[in-house]
């Protein structure tokens, strides 16, 4: 498992999330949630690296090759 | 910070002001009567005048080259192939990230590229570059499944370019209804303060119906059903939108705007097979290829040749410089002379009956103030986009009456639209000017942040 860091965030902050986290499914904490938050935040900075992946990219070139844009 | 009215941007992409303004075509009674009361701007599109990077010029405020992004594809120097932009190629801050930090909540819709997804204070739903609905293409990424719920799955995007018209024009009207949903849905259950929408079914109507409706095609044909398509879309579109506007509140500022224009294509010109007659191409002895062949890298003879292009909606020149290529033969100290020599060679070009055409080839640091990114040699406009530039190889003439790409009788115009509708009566009702696609978005904030 991976090394965990303590994070502090506001109570109101954090009851918000709980709250959401409770009634919106999809996340089994409010720790999921934010970590799943900050990485796609962090992903967005991070460039080429983190754009997609080889056969999503031929996908799409072949759609845009079929559009007439290549 | 509060922002007292709202804004609701429609795009309409490839839409030129002969229709929007000047009347051409049926179906747009209600947003023609918004036009009528708007401030008006000729669209100027930028360098090059595609989609890609059109759109986030204008939400950027930041030139292709600024941006780095010349149109969906690149190439790495050295690199026969090429790499597809998408969201995460778009590192300047744009309008809707601007607002988001000011506190107002924006809601992004079809924004070409933004897939993948970035977070945004408030929503995003991700346009036609997205590989399919089963990735990741909401902001929050909770929305997609309540989207899907609440409407139907999300449709990207057709394939337009079939002879198979009739269901070119079903999948049309499915793409845009689906859109049309789901933004009904986004704009009256949501949050928001500024809404911005591209619609791309707009681009491809055009594209794969032009010839069908506009009489000044030179391949113009009247159709008992293609003929109707694109008003049909016209009045799809207007009918829902006044729907829409009904149900936002009455102060609501209105954006009515496009990413380029759109014309009748005359032909398309086959770029390579030119570059070879001319000599700076040289294709292997024994290569043979069927009409449409797109040109493969061990195709050519690299120790002979000079430049290669691309085909699209405009063509890119590279020029097989020694250093940075892999088997370059122009040298560095004769890359100038070699690049103004094919432009010169290139603006010489004629129809095909001997007819002067307007050639432009451009470097890259002749339009934008920084060059960021991978930027061709050369950006070459065949008379003046009548002519769409063909990369394909195997034709028995240079000159082709239709695409190489399969049916389209469009290419992309300079001039698009730009429409502010202010129901305060702020702004002046009337055609103010010319506006470059750039300068849309200063425009956009003054409007958007100074009014409470």
């Amino acid at each position: 498992m991976a090394e965990k860091v303590c994070v502090e965030i506001s109570k109101e902050l954090y009851e918000k999330a709980k709250k959401f986290v409770e009634e919106q499914g999809g996340f089994g904490s409010v720790e999921e949630l934010v970590e799943f938050l900050l990485e796609e935040a962090l992903a967005a900075e991070g460039g080429e690296e983190h754009s997609m992946s080889k056969e999503d990219e031929e996908k799409v070139k072949e759609r845009l090759r079929a559009l007439g844009y290549i | 910070m509060e922002l007292a009215r709202r804004v609701f941007f429609l795009g309409l992409d490839s839409m030129p002001p002969k229709v929007l303004y000047e009347g051409m075509g049926e179906g747009f009674d209600y947003l023609r009567g918004i036009v009528e009361e708007s401030q008006r701007f000729l669209m100027r599109t930028c360098h090059p005048p595609i989609t890609v990077p059109a759109w986030m010029v204008m939400f950027t405020g930041k030139t292709p080259g600024e941006l780095g992004i010349y149109g969906f594809r690149h190439r790495r120097p050295g690199e026969f192939g090429y790499y597809i932009v998408n969201s995460r190629f778009i590192r300047a801050e744009t309008l809707w990230d601007k607002a988001g930090r000011d506190g107002l909540r924006v809601g992004v819709y079809g924004v070409p590229p933004t897939y993948p997804p970035k977070p945004v204070h408030g929503f995003m739903v991700t346009d036609f570059t997205t590989p399919g609905p089963e990735k990741p293409y909401t902001f929050p990424p909770w929305l997609r499944r309540e989207l899907e719920q609440a409407t139907e799955p999300t449709i990207f995007d057709i394939l337009y370019r079939s002879s198979d018209k009739d269901k070119v024009a079903r999948e049309l009207f499915r793409m845009l209804s689906n859109h049309q949903r789901q933004v009904e849905y986004l704009a009256t259950r949501k949050q928001w303060d500024l809404f911005l929408y591209v619609e791309i079914a707009v681009d491809r109507a055009h594209h794969a119906f032009w010839k069908y409706f506009d009489h000044g095609h030179p391949r113009y044909e009247q159709h008992p059903r293609y003929s109707s398509v694109i008003p049909e879309l016209y009045r799809r579109i207007d009918e829902w939108f006044e729907k829409l506007h009904r149900r936002l509140p009455r102060d609501t500022v209105i954006v009515i705007a496009s990413d380029h224009g759109i014309k009748p294509m005359k032909g398309a010109f086959v770029m390579n097979q030119w570059l070879a007659e001319q000599g700076y191409l040289k294709l292997k002895p024994g290569v043979e290829a069927k009409p449409g062949t797109d040109l493969r890298e061990d195709m050519i003879d690299w120790d002979s040749t000079v430049a290669w292009a691309w085909g699209g909606y405009y063509s890119r020149v590279f020029i097989n410089l020694k250093g940075r290529e892999k088997r370059g033969i122009v040298e560095p100290k004769y890359y100038e002379e070699t690049v103004n020599q094919l432009r010169r060679d290139i603006e010489r070009i004629r129809g095909p009956s001997g007819e002067g055409w307007v050639n432009k080839a451009y470097r890259p640091q002749e339009l934008y103030p920084e060059v960021k990114g991978d930027p061709p040699d050369l950006m070459v406009y065949l008379d003046d986009l009548n002519w769409r530039p063909a990369g394909t190889i195997g034709w028995p003439t240079l000159y082709l009456s239709e695409n190489d790409r399969g049916p389209d009788d469009a290419v992309h115009d300079w001039i698009g639209v730009y429409a502010v509708y202010d129901p305060e009566g702020t702004l002046s009702k009337s055609d103010v000017g010319v506006m470059d696609i750039h300068r849309i978005r200063r425009h956009l904030e003054e409007i958007i942040f100074s009014r409470r």
